[in-house]
């Protein structure tokens, strides 16, 4: 019986690539006019500076390297590339987590699996550490942003992670205890991610402007997700419903070897999500 | 794993289905190590990854950088 991970891990890149595509073209549409007017403002507050102080404020940009039509189309091209990394991610986490029954539900489990995704690797960090239109970043402190960023989005996985582990331990309980322990779980997560040093960086942007930022920035990280999870549950479904029109004897070998016994214990198939 | 699930066939098929499991998971860590590379490239890389591309690699990702909520300079 071959693996199940291959044909997970091209669902994976379409899917990403679908995602990808559809994020880069919604913020290319909708986010980039609010970056031209961030670069914008950032250039008339550092001639100001300038002007005010005779030198370069530290904030400026080095766009010098490239057009602004330049760096719109790196948008989108930059966003397919992460959605097809994403989407091979993706898939190898769903292979090993629905290892012992990989073709089952591939509906319900896609969209759960992409919504923990969301949270774990979008929501938490983004929560804690906001998008910034161009402008805002000091790059003297990028180092220690890049390292506190990427503690919010380890600690968004391992925390999604813990949290299923955590309501998989009880599923012998009853609801309330399981809920309850998966919730605490989730707070203690939340309290880690807020434990971590505020971003150094001062946000001289228009209120209005930033908070248009930052809910497109979001939106633009759930429409991959989305995306993602509904090319790739719907090629899953595809996938089920052509192995079962190829022919009775493959079904019937492959329901002959319904799972592989060797599969590491803690993830049971019959457990609910996260 | 995958090799202890070759445990319960024959010797043959056994062999044959722990080697396909064994190279497709490792086919499968290729895909992740080279998705990771890509998403270091595009998110974090600051002309350090590729010293040839310097910049440019950053400025192209900037705008991407910005809206995913990936510090940029």
């Amino acid at each position: 019986m071959p693996s199940p991970v291959l044909p997970l891990l091209g669902r994976g890149l379409v899917a990403g690539a679908a995602a990808g595509l559809a994020a880069g073209l919604f913020s290319l549409l909708l986010a980039e006019p609010l970056m031209d007017r961030a670069i914008r403002a950032e250039e008339k507050r550092s001639a100001a500076q300038e002007h005010a102080r005779g030198m370069h404020g530290t904030a400026q940009h080095h766009e010098e390297l490239f057009a602004r039509s330049t760096q719109h189309a790196g948008l989108v091209v930059t966003a397919v590339v992460a959605g097809l990394a994403v989407g091979v991610l993706f898939a190898v986490a769903y292979a090993l987590v629905h290892r012992r029954d990989p073709r089952a539900a591939p509906w319900p489990r896609a969209l759960v699996f992409a919504g923990a995704a969301f949270a774990a690797v979008s929501l938490l960090p983004g929560l804690r550490y906001p998008a910034n239109p161009p402008g805002v970043g000091d790059s003297a402190t990028v180092g220690e942003r890049q390292a506190l960023w990427l503690a919010s989005v380890a600690i968004g996985v391992l925390g999604m992670f813990l949290v299923r582990q955590v309501y998989v331990r009880l599923s012998a309980r009853a609801a309330p205890v399981r809920q309850i322990g998966a919730a605490l779980t989730g707070v203690a997560v939340l309290a880690a991610l807020f434990l971590l040093p505020d971003n150094p960086d001062p946000v001289p942007v228009d209120a209005e402007l930033l908070w248009d930022f930052r809910v497109l920035s979001v939106a633009s990280h759930a429409l991959l997700w989305a995306v993602l999870a509904a090319v790739f549950g719907g090629l899953g479904l595809r996938a089920v419903r052509g192995g079962a029109a190829r022919g009775v004897i493959a079904g019937a070998r492959a329901a002959g070897v319904p799972s592989r016994p060797g599969a590491a214990p803690g993830t049971s198939p019959t457990a609910p999500p996260p | 794993m995958s090799l202890h699930s070759a445990a319960s066939h024959t010797d043959g098929a056994a062999a044959k289905a722990a080697t396909v499991q064994t190279r497709d998971w490792l086919v499968a860590s290729a895909a992740v190590i080279v998705a990771l590379i890509a998403l270091y490239a595009v998110f974090v890389d600051n002309g350090s990854l590729i010293s040839a591309t310097g910049g440019y690699l950053h400025e192209f990702a900037h705008d991407g950088r910005h809206l995913f909520g990936a510090p940029c300079h």
